[in-house]
């Protein structure tokens, strides 16, 4: 039902939740995605559409009709690379990635959790709390969150220890107090 | 010439021959490196919050006033995208707010634009002793080198890693997916896709008749080394396609030694490669 009709005008704009949905998510990504065609042209260009559940067109459309739910359960957000094919491309100069940056936040905000947001949760903490990233702090703790990453990451980590590639210590910058102070201000809105 | 270098966080780990390759290569290009003090973490492709990414970015650009230099693209593309976003006055002021030191602009440049700049005219040419001798490479430029838009070549059709290889002597090869994602953005918790998307890369470059590819990017190449073995033995096909660095390959141009480009560190033989090149090079003289 919902596809037949203008973007936008969906029954879900009925609901205020709907709105405040739509409303976030396009001042997270910005004011131009509201001028989405739908032309798919990122759906096209994504290097994971052939994984996706729902293609980066389709986030759109979810976003734009307030149909907050669908999206969120979207397993397509979490499939994104980050490559930015779909950004250089965009006829209307929008950034899919963005919408996707957007929904990856309200599904933080909102105390959902999954694998992916797991791993996404525990590299920006290691920022917040370190300044730094250390890959093997990272690889040591991810499995505690998501089991079946466990055997991936130890292939790798064989593959790079005998060539001196991992380092064990956790170098803290001197600017840490300067870091919190950014994470503090940039994540109140 | 001197540049203020960003080495990122995987420099100090999955990446140090990066890292000690790009030392080595700027110095016999006789660019002078200082390492940005007490640099930051961009936020890889981990920050979905794009106003923090910019901050993160913008902490690291405003430490220095020389133009910065970067290896990795990931950290490229961020602070490219965080200078672009910093024109807008009202971000830049919400930033410069909680910074020590302030933000007033900055030039970025990715290593290898640096090796480009440094091989220019008669001058550059002189610099390349150890010529590739048509060795065919596989130019796999990944994502983000070129994205977004503006930076070092064209996001569509980039040709900057094409004139490098010619450059050092070598061939590059018609290769269709040297721009298909490497998946390492999602390889922890996805590594179905990433190992999938490693396996198509490097078949396109073999295909192609590559004798070794190189990268510009430390995640890019970490799937298509160090992962290479794992895919090989879960596919069952063999690929034994060498990833270098393209600090590593230009350094071997420049005349550096396999201990100064970390040729022991990669996880399929790039000291392999530097023999063919040496060889090849013995065999043309004494012709």
């Amino acid at each position: 039902m919902a596809e037949t009709e203008a973007i936008g005008s969906g029954h879900h704009m009925t609901n205020q939740t709907g709105r405040e949905f739509r409303d976030l998510a396009i001042r997270l990504a910005g004011d131009e995605v509201k001028t989405c065609i739908q032309c798919g042209t990122c759906s096209s260009s994504c290097s994971t559409a052939h994984l996706m559940d729902a293609s980066i067109r389709k986030l759109v459309q979810l976003v734009l009709e307030g149909r907050k739910e669908e999206a969120m359960a979207c397993e397509s957000i979490w499939l994104c690379t980050s490559c930015l094919l779909c950004t250089v491309r965009c006829p209307r100069g929008i950034r899919p990635k963005a919408v996707v940056s957007a929904l990856r936040q309200i599904f933080e905000q909102e105390g959902r959790r999954n694998k992916d947001q797991a791993f996404e949760r525990l590299f920006m903490d290691q920022i917040k709390s370190c300044g730094r990233i250390s890959e093997f702090m990272l690889s040591a703790v991810y499995p505690l969150k998501n089991p079946l990453s466990t055997v991936p990451i130890m292939e790798m980590g064989i593959e790079l220890m005998p060539k001196g590639k991992i380092a064990w210590q956790i170098s803290c910058i001197e600017g840490i107090s300067e870091i919190r102070r950014i994470f503090e201000e940039m994540d109140s809105q | 010439m001197k540049l203020a270098y960003y080495p990122g966080c995987v420099a100090r780990s999955t990446g140090k021959e990066y890292d000690l390759s790009t030392r080595a290569v700027a110095q016999a290009l006789g660019v002078e490196l200082e390492e940005i003090s007490d640099w930051n973490c961009c936020g890889a492709t981990h920050c979905s919050n794009q106003d923090l990414a910019v901050a993160l970015s913008a902490r690291n650009l405003a430490r220095t006033g020389l133009p910065v230099m970067t290896s990795c693209s990931i950290c490229y593309s961020n602070l490219r995208d965080a200078a672009i976003r910093l024109q807008d006055r009202t971000l830049r002021d919400r930033v410069n707010r909680v910074l020590e030191v302030k933000y007033q602009g900055s030039t970025i440049k990715h290593v290898l634009e640096v090796i480009m700049e440094g091989l220019e005219g008669e001058e550059g040419g002189k610099r390349v002793v150890v010529p590739l001798g048509g060795l065919r490479v596989a130019p796999y430029y990944g994502c983000l080198l070129t994205r977004p838009k503006g930076g070092i070549d064209s996001p569509e059709q980039p040709q900057v890693l094409e004139s490098l290889i010619r450059r050092l002597g070598g061939e590059p090869v018609e290769f269709p997916l040297k721009m298909l994602c490497c998946g390492g953005p999602i390889f922890m918790p996805q590594d179905g896709a990433a190992s999938e998307s490693v396996l198509r890369i490097l078949r396109s470059a073999r295909q192609a008749g590559a004798e070794a590819v190189v990268a510009v990017c430390p995640l890019c190449h970490l799937m298509l080394d160090a992962k290479q073995r794992l895919a090989e033995a879960k596919s069952g096909e063999e690929l034994g396609l060498p990833v270098l660095y393209v600090t590593q390959l230009a350094g071997i141009a420049l005349g550096l030694g396999p201990d100064e480009l970390g040729l022991e560190m990669n996880s399929v033989s790039a000291l392999e490669v530097a023999e063919e090149i040496y060889r090849r090079m013995s065999g043309e003289q004494q012709c």
